[in-house]
């Protein structure tokens, strides 16, 4: 093993990298576009569909009644009533969230006998999303005043009273941005790996490699550093495009590292492994659209795979982009280390084997 | 005694199906430019590839430097360069980094301005290989394959599909090693190739070499020593010329002859036979002749069969 060796190929391939408009495009200019253009199309909208959390602690069949009315206009999602409400939410990063008291059933029921009491339910909002909680706020104001008229015709026997929620709040670029990191890593690795393999071998470049003292293993060594390091400069490119354009606050830990090397082996191994099968140069293109765009948009890099039927989401956990575009999302956005761990783990584990396929099928000569 | 360089002794090559080598010997002594001449799916490319190391033969005993391949290959690769058969370079590396590059892998190099100068490539040095003409693109392709100073350079079929121009800067180029006493193994489908660069031709046909020497030994061997070639005769009247003439594509008559003091005699039987043609010519045989005769086909018919 000689360094020097190693060290002229990674240079040689960083000129040829930063001389070919192509590359430069897909590694650089494409998911900086696509975070700006991404961006602004989603500027300040959350979720697409209207979701409010409801803990019942009531229990009975008024308060069932009422959660049902709420579900007609709302996305309702349950609360269950043995746990902590406040505490809940803030675990599950819930933007907004209703509480039903315990003696809400028999309020209504003593007031209709003539009882004079009144009983408040609570409303916890974020309000970073003010044209949602607009939505959340009519609804459920809608729906007891309806309620309050046919109790008693007039007074307001049920109120409520809103909570801020002060978790801070995640925008759709939140989510977006790590996507964009793991199609790049994917596209640069996936695509830079076929084509170089497939071009080396027919134009007898790894023929003439292997009659020099130069092995296969420096040269594999030299393309994987090579690979990780443009990775790398995607990577850090799309963060500083986030932060200073969209203001993402952007945890950078280990996970993110070991997420983004990982996600290099895997896919030049999957280049590698895809390379022996393609012969001409011509068909390079396809194939390798073949492998990354499916990945693209069922590997929850748009969109999350919860709006996706299931047997679309159940095909996305067998994607190795899933698990590096969840892992980015926990360790970067979401500060989830249990999930970023786990992530990890299998992309690691993914990479690990995919690299050692793809250098194992690679050959110089027949 | 002078060194043998590359020593091969009953090479064979199967592909599946293809016998692609069937028995071949030969030796490359130190200093000299051996050429393998033949056509298009000969086996040339199958015997070089062997002798560097990147195929494996099926049988037969391959030595370099009077060492087994597979058992010195680091130090062999040390000692050899190579240029690949059709080979393209990086399109984005320029002619002094791609010559950089290789000489990089190598513990011995040789100075790069110095190849590019015998190359004669001054002019291009800082251009990217895309934008070269294919002449250019060869010379460097010889140029990568000097990087290491190697005692030994191997030149698969240089100079096919360039033109005539570009093939003699490609030739200019190798025969400026040549005069450097390094040991060349040449292979090539023109015979003027051959003839202009090499000290011994093996010619090889359907996996076989079926004549080898120098020039002038394969040509005093197989060649006849003169060729007297007739324009404009009435081909039908051949049989009087005897079994040894022949009609080329251009309808023109030939006839191998030993001696100049034969022609005389020809030219009498032609006469009395009241044959007529427009002109005559004597040349001294080539080896395309020598081909013709050792195989019985021309080397085009061979690409094609
Ligand atoms: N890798 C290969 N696999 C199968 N057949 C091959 C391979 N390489 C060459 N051949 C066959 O072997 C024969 C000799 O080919 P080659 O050595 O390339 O000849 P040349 O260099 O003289 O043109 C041809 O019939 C060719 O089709
Ligand atoms: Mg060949």
């Amino acid at each position: 093993m000689r360094p020097i060796a190693i060290i002229n190929d990674f240079l040689a391939n960083l000129r040829m990298w930063y001389r070919s408009k192509g590359t430069v495009f897909w590694a650089i200019a494409f998911p900086i576009l696509l975070m700006l253009i991404f961006g602004a199309i989603y500027q300040g909208q959350s979720d697409v569909t209207v979701s409010l959390y409801v803990q019942d602690l009531d229990g009975s069949e008024i308060s069932e009644e009422f959660i049902s009315s709420l579900s007609e206009q709302l996305n309702i999602e349950n609360i269950p009533a043995d746990v902590d409400g406040d505490e809940y939410i803030s675990e599950n990063n819930i933007r907004a969230a209703l509480i039903i008291p315990e003696d809400f059933g028999n309020t209504i029921y003593r007031v209709q006998q003539g009882s004079n009491e009144n009983i408040s339910l609570s409303l916890s909002l974020d309000p970073t999303r003010e044209s949602v909680n607009g939505i959340i706020r009519g609804v459920v104001g809608g729906t007891l005043h309806g309620w309050n008229n046919e109790i008693t015709g007039s007074r307001d026997v049920l109120t409520f009273q809103e909570k801020s929620l002060t978790a801070e709040e995640f925008k759709f670029i939140d989510y977006f941005m790590p996507g964009v990191i793991g199609l790049t890593v994917m596209t640069s690795t996936i695509y830079g790996t076929i084509f170089r393999n497939t071009k080396y071998r027919k134009w007898g470049i790894l023929r003439k490699l292997s009659t020099t003292p130069f092995t296969r293993w420096e040269y594999l060594i030299s393309k994987m550093l090579f690979m990780t390091f443009v990775s790398f400069v995607s990577t850090f490119l799309i963060i500083l495009v986030g932060v200073l354009v969209w203001d993402i606050s952007v945890t950078i830990d280990i996970y993110l590292f070991i997420i983004v090397i990982s996600a290099a082996f895997a896919f030049s191994g999957m280049g590698m492994i895809i390379s022996r099968f393609v012969k001409e140069e011509e068909t390079a293109d396809s194939a390798a659209g073949a492998i990354t765009f499916p990945q693209m948009f069922l590997a929850g890099t748009f969109f999350p795979l919860e709006v996706m039927p299931s047997y679309l989401s159940s095909i996305a956990r067998v994607l190795p982009l899933y698990y590096v575009n969840e892992g980015l999302r926990d360790s970067m956005i979401y500060q989830d280390s249990s999930g970023a761990l786990f992530n990890t783990a299998v992309i690691f584990s993914i990479a690990a084997v995919l690299f050692v396929i793809g250098a194992l099928v690679t050959k110089w000569t027949e | 005694m002078v060194a043998s360089i590359i020593k091969v002794k009953d090479l064979t090559k199967n592909y599946d199906e293809t016998k692609a080598v069937r028995g071949i010997s030969f030796t490359v002594k130190k200093g000299e430019v051996f050429s393998m001449v033949g056509p298009n799916g000969a086996g040339k490319t199958t015997t070089v590839e062997i002798c560097e190391g990147i195929r494996k033969p099926t049988s037969g005993i391959i030595r370099l430097f009077g060492k087994e391949f597979s058992k010195r290959s680091k130090e062999i690769r040390e000692r050899i360069g190579v240029l690949p058969q059709e080979y393209r370079s990086f399109e984005r590396l320029t002619v002094k980094e791609t010559l950089k590059y290789y000489s990089s892998f190598y513990k011995r190099k040789r100075n790069i301005d110095e190849i590019i100068s015998l190359l004669d490539l001054e002019d291009k040095k800082d251009d990217l290989y895309m934008n070269l003409s294919g002449g250019l693109k060869q010379r460097v392709g010889v140029g990568m394959a000097l990087v290491n100073d190697p005692e030994l350079v191997f030149l698969d079929e240089p100079t096919t599909g360039l033109d005539p121009r570009a093939r003699r800067g490609v030739w200019n180029a190798i025969m400026s090693l040549k005069e450097e006493g390094k040991t060349i193994f040449l292979t090539t489908h023109y015979m003027e190739e051959a003839e202009y660069l090499a000290d011994r031709v093996a010619i090889v046909h359907k996996g076989r070499i079926v004549g080898q020497g120098s020039l002038r030994e394969l040509i005093s061997d197989h060649g006849g020593h003169y060729n007297v070639v007739m324009h404009g005769y009435d081909t039908s009247r051949i049989d009087i010329l005897g079994e040894e003439a022949s009609v080329d594509s251009e309808q023109n008559v030939s006839l191998p002859v030993n001696d100049p003091e034969e022609i005389s005699q020809i030219l009498s039987k032609v006469m009395q036979n009241g044959v007529k043609f427009e002109s005559i010519e004597v040349r001294r045989a080539n080896l395309e002749e020598v081909f013709m005769n050792l195989t019985g086909t021309t080397i085009e018919e061979g690409d094609a069969a």
